[in-house]
């Protein structure tokens, strides 16, 4: 998978070895239980035939991709590179061949979590209820998150449930039970995947390309250890880097034309747009059901079918939605473009623990 | 693949936690300095970094933060449904366990829980199980 994603690069970048210095990867095979590889930024610089003088293997699980994309570009800032290549691939394994028992024991405390049977849609599944308890959330609008995410695959010719045709919120709540309150299909669809960017000052950039996708803010917010130390669990504490973020920008969330979030699950995106500021609390789910964030809503959300309809590539869950949002600010989505001058990202890693928004833009700020 | 429920490990830090349940025991570590109780157990007090601790039994009443009943379990080793739930202590720390003797359905965000434990191998596991409410 991480030689396909090269292979693409390399013939589609229009730049060669001495035109990158600096090099961000994941480390491949967590995802998938083969062990975190954390020397893959040598394997890497080793098929690229690069020698950079920035460069290092990181994970913060599904924020990896925003972290990566803020870490180059404090790097380059602080003059430690000019052009920093981010890659990431993964799988996740197999579902039935005891992979829900791995990534239990992945993302659970051995002792005072994972006895108790916890696993990884039942961890969602309390921030979902508590959401719900809290907030007023109703049902019907998580599962028209699925319904949305499935609207937006239909337009996009990778997506790994584009073949399903669309879906109805019937449909989602008909589905089998899975940790109450999802079922099956407010549940994300593991598969393979990956993708590389390149990040690089503003004049650069246009050497390559005539609309580059400008960084305007980013922010980072680092919760919980573990989900029952949880600080808020209806709101899972991404409120802090969104902030940051649009701080940053001299932005704010009314600025804002599309939104990537990271959805794992469908609470997530109703969680996220009204932490992030997107929407009023209480109304993220309201958002779904009206149709705001379906094609022709006023707040378009994951454009591509989101985890939940394009697919949830492993280890580079997360990857997606910025690749996504730079396309769209890039002008390069195909039939799914939206006129977007802003671009909010959202992503998290753990049981929504590490939290990173960043703000793209058409135009440089 | 295992069929028996996990048992956790005891390490120096937490296997007084472990013990007393075996006893029907909750214990839980207290912080001489800021006197507060944390969970899960570690060497310091995680609110302020003190590392003057000692064992005391908190109330072992809580509520009910969260909730999840699991209809499709990780492994064979958990009999579905069951509910997963973060347990708001009275003393003020979070823990997960499940909520035992009662319908799954019946449980609610808010629901009052007693601490209660399950035998489990050579130790016990606290769990909660929904307690009425006593006018106190
Ligand atoms: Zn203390």
């Amino acid at each position: 998978m991480q030689e396909l994603v090269l292979r693409h690069f390399v013939t589609n970048s229009g730049i060669g070895p001495n035109a990158v210095d600096g090099l961000l990867v994941c480390p491949a095979g967590m995802a998938g239980g083969q062990g975190a590889d954390v020397f893959n930024h040598e394997r890497i610089n080793d098929a690229l035939g690069i020698r950079p003088r920035f460069c290092e293997t990181i994970n913060v699980g599904g924020a990896t991709y925003t972290v990566m994309l803020t870490r180059a570009a404090t790097a380059i800032r602080a003059g430690l590179a000019d052009a920093v290549l981010c890659v990431g691939a993964g799988k996740f394994p197999k579902v039935g061949a005891g992979g829900a028992d791995l990534m239990a024991r992945m993302i659970s405390h051995p002792d005072f979590e994972y006895p108790y049977g916890s696993f990884i849609p039942a961890l969602y599944a309390l921030a979902a209820t508590r959401h719900m308890a809290e907030r007023g959330t109703p049902r019907e609008a998580l599962a028209a998150v699925a319904v949305t995410s499935r609207e937006w695959a239909l337009r996009h010719p990778d997506a790994l449930m584009r073949p399903a045709g669309p879906l109805t919120i019937e449909q989602v709540l008909d589905s089998r039970p899975i940790a109450s309150p999802f079922h099956l299909l407010d549940c994300s669809v593991p598969c393979e995947g990956g993708a590389a960017f390149l990040v690089m000052r503003g004049e650069l950039a246009r050497e390559l390309t005539q609309q580059p996708a400008y960084l305007l803010g980013f922010g980072e917010h680092h919760d919980h250890g573990n989900i029952s130390h949880a600080s808020d669990f209806a709101t899972m504490g991404a409120g802090v880097s969104a902030r940051t973020a649009f701080a940053m920008a001299g932005l704010a969330p009314s600025d804002v034309d599309i939104a990537q979030l990271y959805d794992a699950f469908s609470i997530n995106p109703i969680l996220l747009l009204e932490e992030t500021g997107l929407a009023e609390p209480g109304k993220g789910g309201h958002f779904y059901l009206n149709g705001a964030a379906a094609p022709d809503g006023v707040l378009p959300v994951n454009t591509y079918g989101g985890l939940l309809s394009f697919g949830h590539t492993g280890d580079a869950s997360g990857m997606s939605m910025l690749i996504e949002g730079a396309r769209q600010v890039m002008g390069q989505a195909g039939d799914r473009q939206v006129e977007a001058d802003i671009a909010l990202v959202h992503t998290y890693g753990g049981m929504m623990a590490d939290h990173s928004t960043v703000l793209l833009g058409r135009t440089a700020r | 693949m295992t069929t028996t429920a996990p048992v956790p490990t005891l390490y120096e830090d937490t296997a007084p936690y472990w013990r007393a349940a075996v006893e029907g025991r909750f214990a839980l570590p207290r912080c001489r300095a800021c006197r507060r109780f944390h969970h899960h157990p570690r060497a310091w007090c995680p609110y302020c970094w003190c590392t003057d601790l000692e064992w005391a039994e908190p109330s072992g009443r809580g509520i009910v933060l969260t909730y999840t009943t699991v209809h499709q379990p990780p492994s064979p080793a958990f009999t579905a449904p069951y509910v997963l739930a973060v347990i708001e202590l009275a003393e003020g720390p979070r823990m997960m366990a499940n909520v035992v003797d009662c319908a799954p359905d019946t449980v609610r965000v808010g629901t009052p829980v007693q601490v209660t434990f399950e035998p489990r191998g050579d130790v016990a596991i606290p769990q909660f199980r929904p307690r009425e409410e006593t006018p106190s």
